[in-house]
């Protein structure tokens, strides 16, 4: 039988192939980069990079991001509220993979 | 988010939604509103119907916190009860200016309320049109702008991510047509599911978000990978769990037995004198990648029933070998 290429789309897994620049976490997220540093000074997001342009953000803030956003918005609770929540959803979601391990 | 038009819409009744008498004051949404959302917040919830209920209440609250939209809404007047069919009475808006005020896209399928896009029901859009949605109000640029980027959530099997694969997906995105009308469109792409990709992560596709203006560049496709729950695994990150069941004698004296993989079945030896709980590790046997994850089989004991004599026997030889043998000995203080 023969194979043919597929024209299937190819895409990256933003997780381990990609570093987010602000601009682009912040287009991904419908955010404004002003929100992004509010995220980086509470300590939610951690770009590497030292100044503002040059930062970096790991794959894995795309989705902290998302979910940051989502509860800000939705729930209407301010940047600390959202730091300590992510927290709290972090260590859940910890104890619970432990639980079906 | 399929529109059957032989359907016919039904009332709504957003008040019973929030849970406040129609004599509710602002503050009273609020508060109702802040409660219930933190309750079904799909990301918080745990609830199956979380997301349901929550963009329930997102809709309820799009109404009723908006004095006008609300005074709208009451007016149809009090008669009507949630479920019944419904059809907007003629001229039921007149003199309020909310349709065709600023409207903004709804995000590609998949995601829920809020952040992402407020999803309306036919109920909303009968009254208030797509254009009435404020949550996702996005400010008009002039000159070149860059396209905006969507997400959209894709199901796929564990094996799937063994193998690599290829999915034919179904995007709904709005599209404004030159006249500034929005329109919901539907196309498919098909995608390659790279082997090794992880629950929760995300395939970024270049150029296939919505296009920009005056030139300015396509958005992006963000896809998040679920996967369907699994028969025999669980999924934790790379690795993968199976439950494995041993007879007593396999337990205590050892012995090598099949277990599945998602990769077809492999022989494993239980080491003698295994518990229920122990964790044996096959190496490089979880999701495949640049760090292969493991593949754990769970051992647990399982028990055949005394239920013939030989059977009967064999436990009772069993209590005799072990007379000694006190398995609540550590619960003696």
């Amino acid at each position: 039988m023969n194979r043919t290429i597929s024209s299937a789309l190819r895409g990256s897994v933003v997780e381990e192939e990609v570093e987010l620049t602000i601009f682009e976490l912040g287009r991904a997220c419908r955010t404004t980069e002003q929100q992004i540093e509010v995220w980086v000074s509470e300590g939610v997001l951690q770009p590497s990079g030292g100044t503002r342009e040059a930062w970096r953000f790991h794959g894995d803030s795309l989705a902290r991001m998302r979910l940051a956003t989502r509860l800000m918005q939705d729930l209407e609770i301010n940047p600390a509220g959202v730091a300590l929540a992510l927290d709290l959803l972090d260590r859940i979601a910890e104890l619970e993979s432990r639980l079906r391990r | 988010m399929t529109r059957d038009d032989d359907v016919a819409t039904k009332y709504k009744d957003y008040y019973e939604t929030l849970g406040v008498p129609r004599s509710a004051t602002q503050e009273d949404i609020k508060q109702a509103y802040r409660k219930l959302a933190r309750k079904y917040h799909p990301d918080v919830s745990k609830m199956a119907d979380a997301e349901t209920r929550f963009k329930e209440i997102n809709e309820a609250n799009e109404v009723l916190k908006d004095p006008e939209k609300r005074a709208a809404y009451d007016q149809m007047g009090s008669n009507w009860k949630a479920g019944q069919d419904f059809q907007p009475p003629p001229n039921w808006d007149a003199g309020f200016e909310f349709r065709g005020g600023q409207g903004g896209p709804f995000g590609a399928g998949g995601s829920f309320g809020g952040a992402e896009g407020f999803d309306p029901s036919d109920f909303f859009e009968s009254l208030f049109g797509r254009r009435g949605a404020t949550a996702s109000a996005g400010a008009r640029r002039r000159g070149t702008v860059q396209g905006e980027d969507h997400h959209a959530k894709v199901l796929i099997d564990l094996e799937d991510s063994y193998r690599g694969a290829e999915r034919t997906i179904s995007l709904r995105a709005p599209v404004e047509s030159p006249d500034g009308r929005i329109a919901m469109q539907e196309r498919t792409l098909d995608v390659h599911i790279p082997k090794g990709i992880r629950p929760g992560q995300h395939l970024r596709l270049v150029g296939q978000g919505a296009p920009g203006t005056g030139g300015g560049k396509t958005g992006d496709l963000y896809l998040e990978i679920e996967f369907n729950p699994h028969r025999v695994f669980r999924v934790e990150g790379a690795d993968v769990y199976v439950d494995l069941p041993l007879a007593p004698w396999e337990a205590a004296l050892g012995a090598t037995v099949d277990v599945p993989t998602p990769e077809g079945t492999v022989q494993l030896t239980i080491p003698k004198g295994s518990q229920t709980g122990r964790k044996l590790r096959l190496k490089g046997r979880g999701l495949p990648g640049k760090n292969p994850g493991d593949l754990y089989a769970v051992l647990t004991i399982a028990l055949p029933k005394a239920d013939s004599d030989a059977g009967r026997a064999a436990y009772e030889t069993l209590a005799k070998a072990f007379a000694a043998f006190d398995p609540r000995a550590h619960l003696q203080g």
